[in-house]
């Protein structure tokens, strides 16, 4: 299921929001209606947190996370840590960074298999990025840009990447990452789709702006909407939910 | 809110007091005071200012390897929250704390331990090499040296008869020698030649 939504009048759902297959973080928000929409979907089935990182909203490039981890910047509070680990479920850890690149959100690409990371990240970053969340970590860039969670929205069914990627690169990524990439575009032709909109298996939120073929882009290439919904769950996700929540 | 230390001195810095550098490498540096600030900007090092934390610790003046001192540490995987877990922390903190004093009492007079022993051995030593400073009357050498004259007076007899032969003897010598003409007193410099070389010359008086 492929929705739009906004928050406070800005389409980059993927800053302010962070969504992986067992919990989703919401920036706190003057208004709850960015908050409603994740609710709508995902009430009862993953634990939605509000919170902020080091005093910001941008929670959704601060932070990079999966099914098995959350990664947070070394900025972050020990109140907002608390906080994160009182409300998600505890078979996730929680980790903290010393990295210089901070917007781990923007250097960070994941999903529960493989984590796409920064060229220029430090090596016991890299290390920590692949015990916390129990991937194999890549040092790639995508179209030449080093920000790899920016230019690229991963869940475990496939991904799409910044619009002007080469064939070969897509190619060599989707070796990389055994899934399906497509080169597309998000909220009115925005390149930067990582920031532009949050997945997970079974449900992506995007701006509002995004236009009815990109929002078909996205249902095919993550392969929403074709009974893969929340009821789903129950059925054909069962495994994937008993795992995370065992 | 977090109470950080200071990056020179180690003292506690309070949230709203104190000044952070941050460079353009994104770390952080908290400073206490201006002093902390200023003596930073001079690019002086801690370690080699006696009134730093760092210093003392480097230089074993303070408890540096201890069990009590790892609890207060920035933690970067947090636990969930537990009251019981809570309860018992808090009650630790103060025992910890209350260990922590003893053992530093104890590091303190290892540390300090012989050092009575070791001036007043000190003091013995400046008097025993300045005896002359002091009133006869007070000297402790006197006695003993008077004591090695008595021990010695007999061999320093023979001493003295003995030099005085050799004198005898001496004298005897020079009477029987041709004398000598007397030297013409002259100063020598060497002067340096222009095309390399040393060359003599006498300088009359």
């Amino acid at each position: 299921m492929a929705v739009r939504a906004q928050f406070e009048n800005s389409n980059e759902v993927g800053v302010f929001a962070t969504l992986t297959n067992a919990y989703a973080i919401v920036a706190v928000g003057a208004s709850e209606n960015f908050y409603s929409v994740f609710e709508a979907e995902l009430q009862d089935v993953i634990p939605i947190c509000h919170a902020t990182i080091a005093g910001t909203r941008i929670v959704g490039r601060l932070t990079a996370g999966n099914k098995k981890g959350l990664l947070v910047p070394t900025t972050t509070t020990d109140q907002e840590l608390q906080h994160l680990r009182n409300s998600i479920p505890d078979a996730v850890k929680i980790q903290r960074i010393e990295e210089r690149l901070s917007a781990l959100g923007n250097v960070i690409c994941c999903n529960d298999h493989v984590a796409l990371v920064h060229p220029d990240i430090e090596r016991e970053t890299e290390e920590i990025i692949a015990d916390v969340l129990g991937v194999e970590v890549f040092r790639q860039t995508i179209a030449d840009n080093v920000l790899t969670g920016s230019y690229m929205a991963l869940s475990n069914q496939g991904g799409i990447v910044h619009p002007k990627t080469s064939i070969q690169d897509q190619d060599e990524l989707s070796s990389l990452l055994q899934v399906p990439l497509v080169a597309g575009s998000v909220n009115r032709g925005s390149a930067v789709v990582g920031a532009g909109m949050v997945v997970n298996d079974w449900m992506a939120v995007t701006g509002l702006d995004t236009t009815a073929t990109e929002l078909s882009v996205v249902e095919s290439v993550f392969r929403l909407g074709e009974g893969n919904g929340p009821s789903a769950i129950n059925t054909t996700h069962k495994d994937a939910m008993v795992e995370s929540f065992y | 809110m977090r109470i950080e230390t200071c990056y020179f001195c180690s003292a506690p810095v309070y949230p709203s007091k104190g000044i952070t550098f941050v460079r353009n490498d994104a770390r952080a540096f908290r400073f206490c005071k201006s002093k902390c600030h200023k003596n930073f900007k001079m690019k002086r090092n801690p370690r080699k200012l006696a009134w730093t934390k760092s210093f003392r610790r480097a230089h074993g003046k303070e408890l540096t390897v201890d069990s009590t001192l790892q609890f207060a540490a920035r933690r970067n995987v947090p636990t969930r929250y537990n009251r019981e877990l809570i309860q018992t922390t808090l009650k630790a903190m103060s025992r910890v704390s209350e260990i922590r004093a003893r053992r530093e009492r104890a590091f303190y007079r290892a540390r300090m331990r012989g050092n009575k022993e070791r001036q007043r051995a000190e003091d013995r030593k400046l008097v025993e090499e300045n005896q002359h400073l002091l009133p006869p009357s007070e000297r402790s050498e006197v006695q003993k040296e008077e004591e090695d004259m008595e021990v010695d007076v007999e061999k320093v007899k023979e001493k003295v008869a003995r030099r005085r032969k050799e004198i005898e003897m001496e004298e005897e010598e020079l009477d029987s020698e041709v004398e000598e003409l007397p030297k013409i007193k002259s100063k020598r410099k060497l002067k340096m030649k222009v095309g390399g070389g040393v060359e003599e010359m006498e300088v009359d008086e």
